[in-house]
């Protein structure tokens, strides 16, 4: 008698929750979906293209604008994946602050994924509350290399500079008030019934499921992988530092929430640690004027807040450009398994799903 | 003073009616310069490299002495001082930190292992800057990813990342596609190569590997190499009728694909009027396209 | 006190329509206003502190204007006032676009519908105890008649109040589906099945005071609820109190429940396609909503209208003292402001529900605790009155 038809529905590219300009596409049977196909490439730039037609050193400019919510991991990232390439090694000071400053950015990315999962899913206060915390992060990003989004904070072999004066004044004070804060984020959610109503058991995807799609960071950690490079292949300061990967099992948003929460706690300890340790000395490697690559190819991967991002690079004797350079994006493979944790849910749960993979397009798309 | 001494202005050049079509051709974004080498690391090719070098080294010093030779005995014949002896000239040392990584001989069990398991399959392993690189053949990488992610002593759970890079002044390939390989359990890194010439149609890793699904669709797009019993093989970034593979060597960083500039919403003609103008004084064909 | 003929009864009730218009139209921007600056105060932020435009026409004057007066530090906080009357004027002057596949009548209705459906339900909400004013004897036509508090005083108000606020979901259905486009229409469907299913509990928490008071009359079902149940007004409500507060929070499509226009999920739900006027008018009527249903939590579960909450009035404090003695209209309108902070409130505090938990919020506990609630009443007027 009635004729039941599944309604087709793009989810963006306009769309207040898809974090940019991300389209899925729907299907809907009522309002539970069944079928959901990301489609990316609308802040395509051809970054890889730009950075093969430019010098090794000018590329880094381009890793501050793939992932402008987290530009400081993706500048130290790129920092290494050149110093893998060419041999260099970076003196002890510099590794401490480019520690020190790329968890500072774990902190401000994780404070904008707060920020807006938790508007996505309708709790509008904390996003004022994360901004506010995420706007002294800014300002100490702007004491240190001068620019607050798009850092460009580091050099191939080390710092441009060393942390300017009083800079240690602005961490204490930062450190002193952060624990509260997230306090007071926690308050206004974890025991939040409507909260976890929204968040537990919605957007699954199991530990299995996840290292097949390749999905790592917090959202592989909430599945109960204990899998964080910077525990796993230590990189700049990280093998000096005393801190827990927090894992789950749950592999829910909810799960993913806490880990994200407990990940930022950590952050901060590593903070403290490298202010107490900061060794003296250079922050620059001694290198020549203009670098010259042999040939070689290094894929170099680090944590970055969003998962593992890698830098693919190929050196071609005697050249000043990289012959390749490629990005694994975290947010680009973590997105894969979106139609997984979606599909069966509702439209209210692929907003979350969405806001719980931590998504950046611009770091999607490059 | 009078007005004919001043230089007369330019007369902008007439400007036809119509959308324009930049003349990418003509640009000089437009010129490519190919590359010449074939940048692809490996021991086998380092290791004649460096044997030619030497040989040439060699040759060289050999070449001095003799000369130095002829020097001595024609300066003995006319009576003159002995030419000074060549000295063998020392590489320059650097004074600085880079210490280039150069590809070194496998030692890595993984390595060892995969060649036993693949025998003749395996085209060449080798390490560099503590990293593994296995290269084998582009008809078993099927095989060989299978043999990374099932075996017990390799247990390679991830793909980490698949890239392709695109060699046009190499001989016999075209491509070179690698596979980053994680072993979350072990805390180790491989990295799988094929050779892929083009038109070959290497088989897909999404059997093994389901991470490999928007990857293998990022190559397609970005090199425009296609993989076998790929579930969705269609382009990921690019709009569907882009043309061209933006990451080959020989596309340019402009043009290509390019959609045609429409100065329809430039009522008065004005901002039509400027690049007009613009691109005469750059020597830039502004030329109207053919009618449909 | 002379019988009014009709004409006199006519022009009366227009008078009084235009004053509850007026109300309406004075109460609904300092809602938003209030609402702007409650956000910013729960928020850590100042709210709104200046008008959109920058220097040219009447909104750049005002604002001029505004900043000399913001050199004063108390006064910069409120710097935002004039623009509500700059959002009313974009909202009037902005262009009114009608999508091309709507239909077009239904598209022109449903503002109308849901605006119009929040407006008369004040019809049976008397804002002042007795008499307003009365007219000067020297006035044309309706010299020396006074003018009532209440437009209608019928003794089946809450009938009439719970009947035509329902008409109020078809406006926000025929938006959805006139619009002919896809987020509008789930946020439509979701819209009818939310506001269906919370009319029920919605109407058997208001039957509560029906039985304990046996009126349907608003002024004296809310009278007899302060007075004549001494505490009770409140005390063996507060079930009620509390289910009557959530379905109205759903009625209004207000967090945590706005699933019609969750803008996470929906863009902006059963008036994405609307625009202008019309979509003020969706809005309006959303904040008279709120007002409705704040008179009505002020009258029946807040001790009544004019009156002192909690039988205070009568019982501890006798009528003879001087003004909180005397049912006032002062107190009235504390109530509402008192409950349209607890909107503002609950919308900076807590997310959203999810479509599903919405309705099984409704089915699953409030019916039977409203049906409970009920009980409770039934029991208090066989043995307690």
């Amino acid at each position: 008698m009635f004729k039941n038809e599944e309604m087709e529905i793009n989810l963006g590219p306009q769309h207040p929750s898809t974090h940019g300009v991300l389209r899925v596409k729907l299907r809907l049977d009522g309002e539970t979906i069944t079928h959901c196909r990301p489609m990316i490439g609308y802040l395509h730039r051809g970054v890889e293209k730009i950075c093969e037609n430019q010098t090794f050193f000018q590329g880094q400019v381009w890793t501050d604008r793939m992932d402008y919510c987290s530009a400081v991991a993706n500048n130290l990232g790129w920092a290494e994946a050149n110093e893998k390439l060419f041999g260099i090694t970076v003196p002890r000071r510099a590794q401490y602050i480019r520690t020190m400053l790329n968890e500072f950015n774990r902190l401000a990315s994780h404070l904008i994924w707060l920020a807006t999962h938790a508007l996505d899913i309708g709790a509008m206060t904390v996003f004022l509350y994360a901004f506010r915390e995420r706007e002294d992060i800014l300002d100490m990003n702007e004491a240190f290399c001068g620019s607050r989004l798009t850092t460009t904070a580091f050099r191939i072999g080390g710092l441009r500079e060393d942390l300017p004066p009083g800079f240690e004044k602005l961490v204490t004070k930062f450190l002193a008030k952060f624990p509260s804060c997230l306090e007071e984020y926690e308050n206004l959610l974890s025991e939040n019934r409507i909260w976890k109503k929204r968040t537990v058991g919605v957007a699954k995807l199991s530990a299995e499921d996840a290292i097949a799609l390749g999905v790592t960071g917090p959202v592989l950690r909430a599945a109960g992988v204990p899998y964080d490079i910077r525990k796993a292949f230590p990189y700049a300061a990280y093998a000096e530092m005393d801190f827990e990967v927090p894992t789950k099992t749950e592999a829910d948003t909810y799960a993913r929430y806490l880990v994200r929460m407990e990940e930022m706690r950590q952050s901060a300890r590593i903070i403290q640690q490298c202010m107490d340790g900061m060794p003296e000395g250079p922050v620059m490697a001694k290198l020549p004027k203009i670098l010259r690559a042999e040939v070689n190819e290094v894929y170099h991967a680090t944590e970055a807040p969003k998962g593992e991002i890698g830098y693919y690079l190929v050196g071609e004797k005697g050249s000043g450009n990289p012959y390749r350079f490629h990005v694994r994006a975290p947010g680009f493979i973590n997105l894969q398994a979106l139609p997984k944790m979606a599909e069966g849910g509702l439209i209210a749960d692929i907003v979350a799903a969405i806001g719980t993979l931590d998504i950046v397009l611009g770091e999607i798309d490059r | 003073m009078s007005d004919e001494t001043l230089p007369q202005p330019q007369e902008p050049p007439a400007a036809p009616a119509g959308p324009y079509v930049y003349d990418y051709a003509a640009s000089p974004q437009r010129q490519i310069v190919l590359p010449k080498t074939v940048p692809l690391p490996s021991l086998i090719t380092f290791l004649a490299e460096q044997k030619a070098a030497a040989e040439a080294d060699e040759a060289k010093w050999l070449k001095q002495l003799a000369d130095f030779e002829v020097a001595k005995a024609k300066a003995e014949a006319e009576g003159k001082d002995a030419p000074k002896p060549p000295v063998r000239a020392v590489p320059r040392k650097d004074d600085n930190d880079l210490k280039t990584p150069w590809p070194q001989e496998a030692k890595d069990a993984d390595l060892l292992h995969l060649q036993d398991c693949l025998g003749g399959k395996v085209e060449e392993i080798f390490e560099q800057a503590g990293e593994l690189t296995c290269q084998v053949s582009k008809e078993s990488i099927l095989e060989a990813l299978l043999l990374c992610r099932q075996d017990a002593e390799l247990n390679y759970e991830m793909l980490a990342d698949q890239t392709a890079t695109h060699y046009p002044a190499a001989t016999g390939f075209a491509f070179s596609v690698v596979y980053h390989l994680t072993s979350i359990s072990r805390r180790k890194r491989l990295r799988l190569r094929i050779l892929v010439p083009e038109g070959f149609v290497p088989e897909s890793a999404c059997a093994v590997y389901p991470s490999a699904n928007w990857m293998e669709r990022e190559i397609y797009d970005m090199l425009g190499i296609r993989f076998a019993n790929h579930p969705d093989m269609t382009r990921i970034l690019c709009p569907e009728d882009w043309e061209g593979h933006p990451l080959r060597k020989d596309y340019p960083t402009v043009g290509l694909g390019q959609r045609d500039i429409s100065f329809r919403e430039d009522r008065g003609g004005r901002l039509e009027l400027i690049a007009m103008q613009k691109a005469g004084q750059l020597g830039i064909n502004l030329k109207q396209p053919k009618a449909e | 006190m002379p019988t009014p003929t009709l004409t006199q009864f006519i022009v009366i009730t227009l008078v009084q329509c235009l004053l509850v218009v007026i109300f309406v139209f004075v109460v609904v921007p300092l809602t938003v206003f209030a609402e702007r600056k409650v956000l910013g105060y729960l928020q850590q932020r100042l709210g709104s502190t200046r008008v959109a435009s920058g220097h040219v026409g009447v909104t750049g004057w005002m604002n001029r204007g505004m900043w000399k007066w913001g050199r004063i530090p108390v006064l910069s906080y409120w710097r935002g006032i004039p623009g509500l009357v700059a959002d009313i004027l974009k909202l009037i002057l902005k262009e009114d676009v009608i999508p091309a596949k709507a239909d077009k009548f239904v598209f022109f209705i449903a503002p109308a519908l849901s605006m119009v459906s929040a407006v008369v339900v004040f019809a049976a909400v008397s804002f002042v105890p007795g008499v307003f004013f009365t007219f000067p004897a020297w006035f044309p036509l309706v010299g020396g008649l006074p003018v009532s508090g209440g437009i209608a005083d019928i003794n089946v108000g809450l009938l009439w109040i719970l009947g035509v606020a329902s008409v109020g979901v078809y406006g926000i259905v025929l938006a959805g589906w006139a619009s002919n486009s896809k987020y509008p229409l789930l946020g439509g469907l979701r819209s009818a099945a939310q506001m269906v299913s919370y009319e029920v509990p919605l109407a058997i928490s208001l039957l509560a005071p029906v039985v304990l008071t046996a009126s349907l009359n608003f002024g004296e079902m809310s009278t007899r609820m302060a007075v004549g149940l001494p505490f009770w007004g409140l005390v063996p409500q507060i079930l009620g109190f509390l289910i009557y507060l959530t379905c109205g929070f759903a009625e209004t499509n207000r967090l945590p429940f706005d699933m019609p226009e969750a803008e996470n999920e929906l863009v902006a739900g059963f008036h994405t396609e609307y625009s202008g006027m019309k979509f003020g008018f969706f809005y309006l009527a959303e904040y008279i909503n709120m007002t409705v249903v704040a008179a009505l939590a002020a009258g029946f579960f807040l001790g009544g209208p004019w009156l002192l909450p909690f039988g205070l009035q009568g019982l501890l404090i006798p009528a003879s003292v001087p003004f909180i003695g005397q049912p006032h209209a002062i107190f009235f309108a504390v109530k509402i402001i008192f409950m349209l902070f607890t909107y503002i409130w609950v919308r900076g505090t807590i997310p959203r529900y999810r479509y599903d938990q919405v309705m099984s919020v409704a089915w699953k506990y409030l019916i039977p605790m409203a049906l409970a609630n009920l009980l409770l009443a039934a029991l208090v007027r066989c043995f307690a009155v």
